[in-house]
């Protein structure tokens, strides 16, 4: 069985497209979710393997959101998804207890790179 | 540390962005270009909420736009809804870019609101241009980013960073 997994993110761009990179592959998508708030709910009923988190986000942005899910869940792997790929994010990132760092625009040899990474950890 | 960035490093960094990601979202390679866009236009704005006291706003012919999201999702047919979702994308990545590259260069972590996307052409209140970069595509769409400050007094209008 594939791996499950949760993608947080405002945009139905994002989603379209990780249903894309992810065809054929050994994960599959069980729960889209566009704000923080609705996705700490739904991660306690999928429980999934890993979640893509977007930082800029309406409402709870990426990084509140994934502070209050590991919070609760402490074995929650988060995937932070953004295009602010620096220093500054990524320790911030790194602090919550975030499994990795995607930064967009990421392409399917990347995705799959950064989930094997952070399952493997 | 450095609290002011000049116009010409600005407006090179963004000009360095905007044409890389969209090439390699959409596939689109923009040119520089006087003409302004014109018919339909659209407009997608945000406004950096921490680090830049700032807006950036892409002015473009839904044409354009129109093609890099049927680039973007490699499907011909593309709804408004499809081209809102797609350059609200495109802009968080373009300035997501930004961000990073501010942060290399003057140590800023800047932040920025959700962008907005509206129908025709959209100037936000209380900003003033800083400048204006035109584009056009291979096809002759025309775009324009414009780099918005809060309304200054004086001849020489710096961007702040904090």
């Amino acid at each position: 069985m594939g791996k499950r997994i949760m993608v947080v993110d405002d945009s139905r761009m994002v989603e379209l497209q990780m249903q894309n990179l992810l065809e054929d592959t050994d994960y599959r998508i069980v729960a889209y979710c566009r704000n923080g708030e609705d996705s700490i709910k739904t991660y306690g009923q999928v429980l999934p393997d890993l979640v893509t988190m977007d930082i800029i986000m309406p409402g709870m942005d990426g990084l509140e959101t994934a502070q209050a899910i590991l919070e609760k869940y402490p074995d929650a792997r988060i995937i932070m998804v953004s295009s602010l790929a620096y220093e500054d994010t990524f320790d911030e990132a790194k602090t919550i207890g975030a499994k990795g760092f995607l930064d967009k625009p990421f392409d399917r040899e990347r995705l799959l790179a950064t989930f094997e990474k952070a399952l493997a950890e | 540390m450095d609290t002011a960035l000049s116009q010409q490093s600005l407006e090179e960094m963004l000009d360095t962005v905007v044409r890389e990601v969209t090439e390699t979202t959409a596939g689109i390679r923009l040119y520089h270009d006087t003409q302004p866009p014109a018919g339909e236009l659209c407009t997608i704005y945000i406004t950096f909420q921490k680090g830049l006291h700032s807006g950036i706003s892409l002015c473009a012919e839904a044409a354009m736009l129109r093609r890099m999201t049927q680039n973007f999702i490699q499907s011909e047919d593309v709804t408004l809804q499809d081209l809102e979702d797609f350059s609200k994308e495109y802009f968080n990545v373009v300035c997501g870019r930004v961000a990073a590259i501010l942060f290399k260069t003057t140590k800023v972590a800047a932040r920025f609101s959700v962008p907005d996307f509206y129908q025709g052409r959209y100037r936000p209140d209380g900003f003033q241009d800083q400048f204006v970069l035109t584009y056009s595509s291979d096809q002759r769409e025309n775009a324009e980013l414009t780099h918005h400050v809060p309304h200054q007094d004086g001849d020489e209008i710096m961007t702040t960073l904090t």
